[in-house]
């Protein structure tokens, strides 16, 4: 497909992995050629696509890097600049700090129908130290958008659902984590000031780069008692433990840091201090109970944006939520007890089963009982007070670095950064001195090491677990009327027996909603003209003459749920004749409507 | 506009949020919006209540700050009241009481209690005044949610507990589809009762004004079913079921939440009002004492749970000479869950002040008090860790309480009198030979033991109201209702707020004990001070310190909950000094929980000062307040 550069776009003309430079300029390639000249041509025109990426991308980036919040909000923006017709752009809500908080609403374009679609929200990075999970969502929306009318699923699902991808629910922990020196996993928190020691400062004693270097390392002290030496074979940036009966040569002194408040304590008080996946309302707990959950639930502008986008928008069936790492595909709930029904937790179940497959290095597991409790988490909420079915993703895991199943153990990590990654991830020990230690020595692993992926892995991690999100969306239920059975029993007398269709693994109303009301009911109504509606109900054996008779406006009969993979009749009685419409209202489900005719005499 | 005030006045006090308003040229206008309507009621509107507020503002500047503190979904302003001397900063940092009221909104008396006391306050004698605002500052609610507190004044009269947050309370995907109607025109909200084999109720053989559900167990039939005045406009069988509204505030905290509870709101702190209210607290962290007029009572009754021995000082961290890096570990360690009842070394404290509470409303005896989830206050208690007192204002129980005690109390003197006279025989019993009477007291003529005691306080009630407020109930009158053809249908019963608020004329009298009792609480808090301060030389400009901080206030400085919280910072006391001049200890030392009426702590270390120049030092409590001094090092 040829396209016109627009000038917006030429800012990620540099965005071209060599990966798929080609020898020979010819169709497939995305820009049209241009005349030869003296200067080198771009690659990107002359290159041919792999399986798996889009064939023409009218917005190119490079997905082997991470982008900040406003490089997440660059690419939504020239998503949606070349893709009008498909996506939507606006902000559900502001960052303590004021940055927007994007969304790109992704669906296949309606032609004037206003009827809503199953929903799936996915989103990444609440901790602000977990940035793939904004790549990932990211890529999402890229892959959405360029694969429409290309590929048939991808049509498909757009047809029958929508996206809202949010790259980033913490913009502000975000930039603070790409843009200050940082370890891998600092900061997890947002940048909100919290008072950590109870001293009555806020954020007064944080990680310092007392090197200079841009990257915060460990610090280690000489001691001939210590409990540390350096591995005989990565003596540059790897401390073994020494045994019990053995002398070590090291203590380890923590992250680079010094007594800023001279309270005699080194970065007790960093910056932010809380957990933003602890502040969500459902099976909330304080502080004191859970640690970073902050004074009340939803007290953060970012969690509470969210909730209201969520509460917004009651076609929301599906949810993905994007951390890092460990390789997990984690469900609900997230402490022992917690509310999960049997039903519910089965279609996860099913679905998570196939994602193991689809991301091999991943384990579908429950949060309380494989993990650890998490008391508020986000997709609790979401499922708990809101019903909709999802899953946080941990992305990662260092058993892609040398694709065995099991953890890697810590010196097969070395040898990883030493023989593959030429020791790109470390930064040597040297020499410091300290106000407080004295003669120390700093050095060890960047932040990039150990929960993001590398750059060569990072493009597999998006489009694995896009390609995960994309097959839970297209188990959202899917509805259709099936066969209707009209039967006379006297003149105008007419039994109506209809059959609805759900032919994908999730029901229009998961269980949690029907046992505590949260959503309302699916409506059926028969109505026409000339025809009155005496009796309806749902049909529980049709066999044996089994019906819900409903005792009160049968015209409006109401459903619990429409089943996954099933169908379910409903009968109506009616007396009369001509024309009738059936409409089933579903709040996740969609709207169908059939016109029909009772039968002439 | 709802306050009556110019838009540019409207304008003032949105941008006067943070800060104060000083307004003196409205005065006459208040004198006018105050007797404005009609009505010279002890229950005050919205507006009126902005104007009382507006007019304390006006008569005591540079002690009152008057704030919007946030608005109301109907677009009433939620109004805080502070009292309190100095600079923002100043004022943040003493011990503060924070009374809330109408946040049920349904209880107009709490609002008419608390701008009542803060009237008194004020106009109190000035040295008293300000000698209490010098050391203190006392944040006032007075009204959470005036979108319920709208309800009484309107017409029909409709009482709920709810603000104006469209609903779908019976979950059939309509909002706010079944309101009540005031079928018979008589501007109340009342009830009806449908004489129905299905019905669940029987009249009340006592009282038959009165329902009184059917017991099985003791073979008795139904007849009578009961609904809120209406018809089912939405033709679902339910009477009024998903109503104007909304959201209970006092069901939208934290601690205990009900989710997919009655009026709970979509999830804790939802509401505008709530958030407002939440935040306030949680922005001004001196608050130690917070008094709340409504559900989740612990003063009319004492909290359940045994009390346990206070934390005591002994064995967390003295002083210096050892290592002082951690705080102070909280007395109980942290819990996997949140505790259900009041720690056991809090529970002194509280049930000592529902003493004093039900002795200065002049009962005897310990009510049934309401529990209910959700509430603000059990959130400030178990999640804030801050000592949180909650009664409503008034109740049909209280009020026959009150009669009753008053009642012995009279026939008590009447005896005393009496046997002065007769000079009666020692052992005569005063209680047997005492003449019954009193209104409440008296029992039934033929009243046998086993007397069926279930309807027996609405009984009681009924009666005092038939002698004190006629109106209160609505005699029943037979109505054709277009939902029930061909059945008995009555409308009539308790009017709206009758059992929430008494009758006007015991406003004042009420008025009165609570400002006794909250004239006590607001001087309960800690209060430190340095004791002593030994300084010994050892030599060559190295000198032994000590300082001992003692609690001579009544509460400790931090309630168990607080330290198990850990929402109620430490107490520090911070050495202004260089790290070099420390041979033992740091700058900051934090001191243990100190226990009131004479508590102390001390800290303790070595430093060296070869200058020997007073040694500046602050001791910051959390809920004590700021002390600051230097220590001398000149002996004698």
């Amino acid at each position: 497909m040829h396209l016109q550069m627009k000038s917006g776009l030429k800012r990620a003309a540099w965005g071209i992995l060599a990966l798929f430079l080609a020898g020979h300029p010819v169709c497939g390639a995305d820009s049209p050629t241009e005349p030869a000249s003296s200067t080198p041509r771009d690659p990107g025109a002359l290159s041919f696509p792999a399986l798996g990426s889009p064939a023409a991308r009218k917005v190119r980036v490079e997905w082997n890097r991470f982008y900040d919040n406003e490089g997440l909000h660059a690419i939504l923006a020239q998503l949606h600049e070349a893709f009008p017709e498909l996506t939507k752009l606006y902000s559900i809500g502001k960052s303590f700090q004021n940055r927007d908080l994007w969304c790109l609403e992704v669906t296949a374009p309606q032609g004037g129908k206003a009827s809503p679609k199953p929903g799936m929200y996915i989103d990444g990075n609440i901790h602000g130290n977990e940035v793939q999970g904004g790549e990932v969502v990211a890529y999402t929306a890229w892959y959405l958008c360029h694969q429409y009318g290309r590929l048939e699923a991808v049509s498909d699902l757009l047809n029958h659902s929508v996206f809202y991808l949010v790259p980033t629910i913490n913009p502000d922990g975000r930039d603070h984590w790409l843009h200050t020196a940082n370890t891998a996993s600092t900061s997890r928190s947002g940048v909100r000031p919290v008072d950590n020691d109870g001293d009555g400062l806020y954020d007064e004693d944080d990680y310092d780069d007392l090197d200079g270097d841009g990257v915060i390392t460990q610090m280690r002290i000489k001691n001939p008692f210590g409990h540390w030496k350096p591995h005989p074979d990565y003596p540059d940036y790897l401390m073994v433990r020494v045994g019990p009966e053995e002398r070590g040569d090291y203590d380890l002194l923590g992250y680079e840091g010094i007594d800023n408040d001279n309270d005699g304590r080194i970065n007790e008080d960093p910056v932010g201090g809380y957990d933003m996946n602890r502040n969500w309302a459902f099976d909330w707990q304080p502080n004191y109970i859970q640690p970073g959950a902050l004074e009340y639930p939803f007290c953060l502008p970012e969690t509470r944006a969210v909730a209201e986008f969520v509460i917004a928008h009651p076609n929301l069936a599906a949810l993905q939520s994007y951390h890092n790492n460990g390789g997990m595909i984690l469900r609900g709930p997230g402490r022992e007890g917690g509310a999960f029904q049997a039903a519910d937790d089965n279609v996860l179940r099913l679905i998570g089963q196939r994602g193991e497959k689809i991301l091999p290095f991943y384990r579908s597991i429950t949060i309380w009982k494989d993990l650890y409790t998490v008391w508020g988490g986000e997709i609790d909420w979401l499922y708990g007070a809101r019903g909709i079915l999802g899953f946080s993703n941990e992305l990662w895991s260092n058993r892609n670095l040398d694709k065995s199943t099991s953890d890697g153990a810590p010196d097969q990590d070395a040898a990883f950064i030493k023989h593959v990654l030429l020791n790109e991830a470390v930064v040597k020990w040297k020499p410091y001195h300290h106000p407080t230690y004295g003669l120390i020595e700093i050095g060890g692993l960047k932040k990039e090491w150990g929960r993001t992926p590398v750059s060569f892995l990072l493009e597999e991690e998006c489009h694995r677990n896009m390609a995960f999100t994309l097959y839970h969306a297209g188990q959202m239920p899917r509805l259709e009327f099936g066969e209707c059975q009209v039967e006379k029993l006297a003149g105008q007398l007419f039994r109506i027996r209809a059959a609805i269709k759900n032919s994908r693994l999730m029901p229009t109303r998961s269980q949690q909603e029907v046992r505590n009301h949260i959503s309302p009911p699916d409506v059926i109504t028969l109505a026409g003209p000339e025809i009155k509606v005496l009796s309806s109900g749902r049909v529980v054996d049709r066999f044996f003459n089994q019906v819900e008779a409903v005792k009160r406006r049968p015209e409006r009969l109401e459903l619990d749920t429409l089943d996954g993979m099933s169908q379910t009749w409903v009968q109506f009685i009616v007396s009369g004749r001509g024309n009738y419409q059936l409409k089933l209202q579903s709040a996740k489900g969609g709207i169908l409507e059939a016109s029909r005719h009772l039968p002439e005499n | 506009m709802h306050f009556g005030l110019s838009p540019m006045e409207i304008h003032l006090k949105r941008s006067g949020r943070s800060g104060c308003l000083e307004i003196l040229a409205a005065a006459a206008l208040l004198a006018t919006l105050s007797s404005a309507s009609g009505e010279p009621s002890a229950y005050l509107d919205n507006q009126r209540l902005g104007g009382q507020l507006l007019e304390l503002a006006g008569k005591f500047p540079g002690r009152v700050q008057f704030h919007e503190a946030g608005q109301s979904l109907g677009s009433n302003s939620v109004w805080l009241l502070e009292l309190g001397q100095g600079t923002p900063q100043e004022r943040l940092q003493k011990p503060a009481l924070l009374v809330v009221a109408g946040i049920e909104g349904n209880d107009l008396l709490g609002t008419s209690l608390a701008m009542s006391w803060a009237s008194q306050l004020l106009s109190s004698k000035e040295d008293t005044f300000t000698g209490l605002l010098q050391t203190t500052t006392i944040y006032l609610f007075p009204r959470m949610n005036p979108d319920a507190a709208d309800n009484f004044f309107a017409r029909p009269r409709n009482e709920t507990a709810v603000n104006r947050r469209p609903g779908d309370d019976d979950h059939d995907g309509l909002v706010d589809e079944d309101d009540a109607e005031d079928l018979d025109h008589d501007g109340l909200i009342t009830w009806m009762r449908v004489q129905d084999p299905e019905g669940e109720y029987r009249l009340d053989p006592v009282d038959p004004r009165l329902l009184l559900k059917a017991d099985k167990a003791r073979g008795e039939f139904g007849g009578w079913r009961l609904f809120r005045e209406g018809i089912d406009n939405d033709q679902d069988e339910q009477w009024n079921e998903d109503g104007r509204g909304g959201v209970n505030l006092n069901r939208n905290f934290p601690y205990n939440y009900q989710f997919f509870g009655a009026n709970s709101g979509p999830h804790p702190v939802s509401e505008a009002e709530t958030k407002v209210l939440a935040d306030f607290v949680v922005a001004h962290p001196n608050i130690g004492i917070v008094f709340t007029f409504g559900a989740a009572d612990n003063l009319l009754a004492s909290p359940p749970g045994g009390p346990s021995p206070a934390p005591t000082n002994t064995g967390t961290i003295p002083s210096s000479t050892g290592p002082t890096r951690q705080r102070p570990a909280a007395s109980d360690p942290s819990p996997r869950q949140t505790p259900t009842s009041l720690q056991g070394g809090d529970i002194p404290y509280v049930r000592e002040i529902g003493r004093q509470f039900r002795e200065t409303l002049g009962i005897k005896t310990e009510l049934k008090g309401a529990a209910e989830p959700g509430t603000f206050s059990d959130w400030v208690y178990f999640h804030r860790g801050r000592l949180s007192l909650a009664a409503q204002p008034w109740s049909p129980a209280l009020q026959l309480e009150m009669v009753k005690a008053k009642t012995a109390a009279e026939e008590a003197a009447k005896a005393k009198e009496s046997s002065k006279e007769n000079k009666p025989a020692p052992g005569d019993k005063p209680a047997e030979t005492a003449p019954k009477g009193g209104p409440a007291a008296k029992p039934e003529p033929g009243a046998k033991d086993n007397e069926d005691k279930r309807n027996e306080e609405d009984r009681a009630f009924l009666k005092w109201l038939d002698k004190n407020a006629p109106g209160a109930f609505v005699a029943w009158k037979s109505f054709e209702h277009p939902d029930f053809p061909g059945k008995k249908v009555e409308l009539g019963g308790f009017a709206p707020f009758a059992k929430t608020n008494p009758p006007e004329p015991l406003v004042q009298e009420l008025s009165a004990k609570y400002n006794r009792f909250l004239n006590q609480l607001v001087r309960q808090f800690p209060r430190i001070a340095v004791r002593q301060v030994k300084v010994k030389p050892l030599g060559s400009g190295v000198y032994d310190v000590t300082v001992q901080v003692e609690n001579s206030g009544y509460l400790p400085t931090s309630l168990v909950q607080g330290q198990t919280t850990r929402e109620v910072l430490p107490t520090r006391l911070v050495l202004e000094l260089e790290n070099r001049s420390f041979l033992s200890g740091s700058r900051i030392t934090y001191l243990p929980p100190i226990e009131g009426s004479g508590g102390m702590a001390e800290a303790r270390w070595i430093l060296h000062l070869p200058d020997a120049k007073p040694v500046p030092y602050q001791i910051v409590s959390a809920l004590a307040g700021t002390v600051k001094g230097a220590i001398s090092l000149e002996t004698k």
